[in-house]
């Protein structure tokens, strides 16, 4: 390089950048605002995702702010791909991966109760909380029906001969009420936090524009152009898995409620015949959620793990991995259910529904719900396009 | 005997793939159609129109990967002529406009009918690179004023580059990163021509052999020894907002050969970034937009220069060479709180103080003298018309009285807290480059041209405007040259 290197100016460097940039354990909010403030002088990424237009309204960002901000993003990575200042360049900018601590850190903040005892948590808790859901449901069953998982044959394939109803609704209703509950608590947390008044939460037209946006991942095409994610280059990959998943998953609840339908409004009692549709909906439904969580991890693992961090990278698979488990003993429940084998099975499929509604609200699967806000916040008064002249 | 034992074994080379690293790179002994030097906008352009018409192509990028594209990364917007708006435009923009604004910049057009030419061949610019993987940026709000004559790129110059990276490995072309042209071999035929590139790569030197060369490696913005040769000492304070690979090694080697020059040799464009910011590469993040809220004094904490000359961003330009020509190349931008978090908030936060003497200590300065320039200025403010203090217009709030005057949005600098900021001169390109024809093919001081050598982009920006600054007109001619270029090179490799 025939370049000489002039030695660097001797000025002073502001404390909180030179700290950010040399130290790797900076404290996430004050990285995030050394980060974000770079991006705000630089302005290139406004065409990306509602993230960039909303933050060049903010030059003082606050905490809230960056909770806002980092639950907008949608992880296209376009942002980072597009980036000059990326490493190896000494600013270091990382916003995917910075955003995806600061999510982490909103679905810690926000939850309440703050968290789930300490042996409910992680892969060893989670199967000994499901094995004892089953206990539970086993034994519970076993003294009301005085038959351990088997069926009298009068109702062959007929989930009640298992576990009678009343049981079903309080041991599966309980982790459903508790789990709407803690979400709701975190919801309004949040939004106090990122925006303030509750009452700006009763916008129809802004909730019909929020759903929309939010049911087609609007904000995950990169400004139309798809998600640079696995790679480098721009793909629909990620977000039509993303859309198979969640379809599927909806699917899946839509089966349940139209069985609840069935049940108690037209007094039509399971088991369902092959083509009706709680069990066409919960076929094809955990089906799709099969192909989306499936696509979803083959993704994963091709990513890049630099561009998050490990604690997302490791929520990210246990949720794909617990829906891929609700949806595969589902599946299962259907498939056997005119065997011996549909005790166990359907007991296996409820308690990990148990579990799964009961540490929801702690795991990634809350992500939704402060992403739906923060779409909502961004439609509440969204930055506009230019005038035409 | 090495190249024989090569020769007999790369069968088996393409049909068992080898550990990455272990195949020979062929591309270093193949003739190619086309060699183009360089690896940002109007190399990339130049690579894939050459191919496009059917040429193999190698591009020589002597960057790292990471680091490619040359000061295209930095970009963000090209200028064409157009008839109406569409999705990322807001109105027309005819030719005969933009040649106004040509005609507006620096001492104009160098060469009217290669501006012309230039301006005729945008018009069909936006499609072209649309064809090639760039996407575009809807028109949004604070897009500089310039919603109207520019397109915006989706992301940015990084990701256009990356864009045209795709489509060149799409498209057959060869593409080597960390290879340096570092000579030239000539041949006295057709009025000279390149007979082979020397690159140095991390492997070791190796000799390409094309029957085109396509300069586009740009200008000489980051050698601080060549700046150095006009400046002085100067040069040592000055920052490069590109790439630290822009050193002029091309350019160089076509001057010595005996190209002709084109391009205001000395010139060079230049704004105000932070102090504080890297030496190379900080790019559009380091910039400053404070000056015309404040005022600017120089290491001895006088005033000297209109801060208020015009609006912002059009004379944003000017003050790289105002602070290139102050004593130890600095100077501070001075604002207060009635104006501060109006424009764009420098990445490095600003210093802050209740005084003007406690910020001219942590600035380094005079405090007796930051305070006396003050103090001046605001006399000369309270002499002035006054009137409402707008940045939607040049407001007319005039100093009176002082020299230099402010001209526009002079407001009393007294409330506290107090704010500044040290700048540098931020070197962006420089204009020296080679004489072209209408056909990109480079000219000799002897009135010929080589027979081989073409030039596209900044290398020969010179060639339309030897001075002055058009926001988005170097993607302009990058893309436009760059087409030529490829098309002309493509057409004669391949006889």
């Amino acid at each position: 390089m025939p370049a000489d290197d002039p030695p660097r100016d001797p000025m002073p460097t502001d404390d909180l950048f030179a700290r950010a940039v040399f130290a790797v354990e900076a404290d996430l909010f004050a990285e995030a605002r050394r980060q974000l403030s770079v991006c705000n002088a630089c302005r290139y990424c406004a065409g990306y995702c509602p993230v960039w237009p909303e933050l060049e309204l903010r030059t003082d960002l606050t905490d809230g702010d960056l909770g806002y901000l980092a639950n907008l993003c949608h992880d296209c990575q376009d942002c980072y791909t597009a980036c000059m200042y990326t490493a190896p360049h000494e600013f270091a900018l990382n916003p995917p991966q910075v955003f995806a601590g600061l999510r982490a850190d909103t679905y810690r903040r926000y939850a309440w109760p703050r968290r789930l005892p300490a042996w409910l948590t992680g892969w060893r808790g989670t199967v000994a909380v499901l094995m004892a859901a089953a206990a539970l449901l086993i034994a519970v069953s076993a003294a009301a029906t005085g038959r351990l998982l088997s069926a009298t044959g009068h109702h062959p394939g007929g989930p009640y001969e298992i576990v009678p109803y009343a049981l079903l609704l309080v041991l599966a209703g309980a982790p459903a009420v508790w789990c709407v509950a803690v979400l709701a608590v975190g919801a309004v947390r949040y939004w106090r936090d990122i925006h303030g008044p509750v009452a700006d939460l009763a916008r129809p037209r802004t909730w019909a524009a929020a759903l929309v946006q939010a049911a087609r991942l609007r904000h995950m095409r990169g400004g139309e152009a798809g998600c640079d994610y696995p790679g480098d280059a721009p793909s629909p990959a990620r977000r039509r898995f993303h859309q198979i998943l969640v379809y599927g998953f909806g699917l899946c609840l839509a089966s349940t409620v139209s069985a609840a339908v069935e049940q108690d409004l037209l007094g039509i009692g399971p088991p369902y015949a092959y083509r009706s549709v709680p069990v066409a909906a919960g076929t094809l439904g955990g089906a799709a959620m099969i192909v989306g969580g499936a696509g979803l991890l083959a993704l994963k693992a091709r990513s890049d793990p630099a561009r998050g961090t490990e604690g997302m990278r490791a929520a990210d698979y246990a949720l794909t991995v617990a829906l891929l488990t609700l949806a595969a003993t589902g599946l299962l429940t259907l498939a056997v259910r005119d065997t011996a084998a549909f005790g166990p099975v359907l007991v296996a499929h409820l308690a990990a529904i148990m579990v799964a509604f009961a540490v929801a609200p702690y795991t990634k699967f809350a992500h939704w719900l402060y992403r739906l806000l923060a779409i909502y916040k961004h439609n509440l008064n969204p930055p506009g396009r230019a005038p035409a002249r | 005997m090495k190249r024989r034992f090569s020769r007999t074994t790369s069968r088996f080379h393409r049909r068992a793939p080898l550990q990455p690293g272990a195949a020979p790179d062929t591309a270093w002994d193949q003739p190619w159609d086309v060699a183009v030097l360089g690896g940002g906008n109007a190399a990339l352009v130049s690579a894939l129109t050459a191919a496009d018409h059917g040429a193999r192509v190698l591009l020589l990028e002597r960057a790292p990967a990471v680091f490619r594209g040359g000061n295209s990364r930095h970009t963000r917007n090209v200028r064409c002529a157009h008839d109406a708006a569409d999705g990322y435009v807001t109105g027309p923009y005819p030719g005969a406009e933009l040649r106004r604004d040509l005609d507006g910049v620096g001492s104009g057009p160098s060469d009217e009918a290669l501006a012309d030419l230039t301006i005729a061949e945008s018009r069909s610019v936006p499609e072209w690179m649309s064809e090639h993987g760039v996407r575009w940026q809807p028109a949004l709000r604070g897009t500089l004023g310039l919603a109207r004559t520019n397109r915006f790129f989706l992301g940015g110059g990084k990701a256009l580059v990356n864009s045209y990276y795709r489509t060149a490995q799409r498209a057959g072309i060869a593409v080597r990163y960390e290879a340096s042209v570092q000579g030239l071999e000539w041949s006295a035929a057709d009025g000279g021509t390149c007979a082979a590139v020397l690159v140095d790569t991390p492997a070791g030197t190796r000799r390409v052999t094309a029957k085109t060369v396509i300069a586009a490696s740009g200008g000489f913005e980051a050698n601080i020894g060549w700046l150095s040769r006009y400046w002085g000492d100067a040069a040592r304070n000055y920052h490069v907002r590109g790439p630290r690979y822009n050193d002029g090694t091309v350019l160089d080697l076509l001057l010595r050969a005996g190209a002709e020059r084109a391009g205001e040799e000395r010139g060079f464009h230049a704004v105000a970034v932070d102090a504080r910011s890297p030496k190379f590469d900080g790019g559009i993040a380091t910039r400053l937009d404070s000056i015309p809220f404040g005022i600017v004094v120089n290491a001895e904490g006088r005033r000297f220069y209109d801060e208020g000359e015009d609006i912002w961003p059009k004379r944003y330009a000017i003050w790289g060479g105002n602070i290139a020509r102050q004593p130890g190349q600095i100077a501070y931008a001075l604002w207060d709180s009635q104006v501060q978090g109006l424009f764009l908030p420098p990445m490095y936060g600003a210093y802050r103080d209740d005084t003007l003497a406690g910020l001219s200590r942590q600035l380094g300065l005079d405090p007796r003298a930051v305070t006396a320039t003050v103090d001046g200025f605001n006399a000369a403010v309270d002499q002035g018309p006054g009137g409402d203090f707008t940045m939607a217009e040049q407001d007319g709030r005039r100093t009176e009285g002082i020299d230099p005057p402010k001209s526009n949005w002079a407001q009393r600098l007294d409330t506290p807290p107090f704010y500044g900021v040290p700048m540098r001169p931020g070197i962006t390109f420089t204009y020296l480059g080679v004489a072209v024809t209408a056909g990109a093919r480079v000219r000799t001081a002897d009135g010929g041209t080589f027979g081989n050598v073409f030039a596209a982009g900044e290398i020969m920006s010179g060639n339309i405007l030897s001075s002055g600054y058009l926001a988005g007109f170097g993607m302009t001619i990058g893309t436009v040259w760059g087409r030529i270029a490829g098309r002309e090179a493509a057409l004669y490799a391949r006889g």
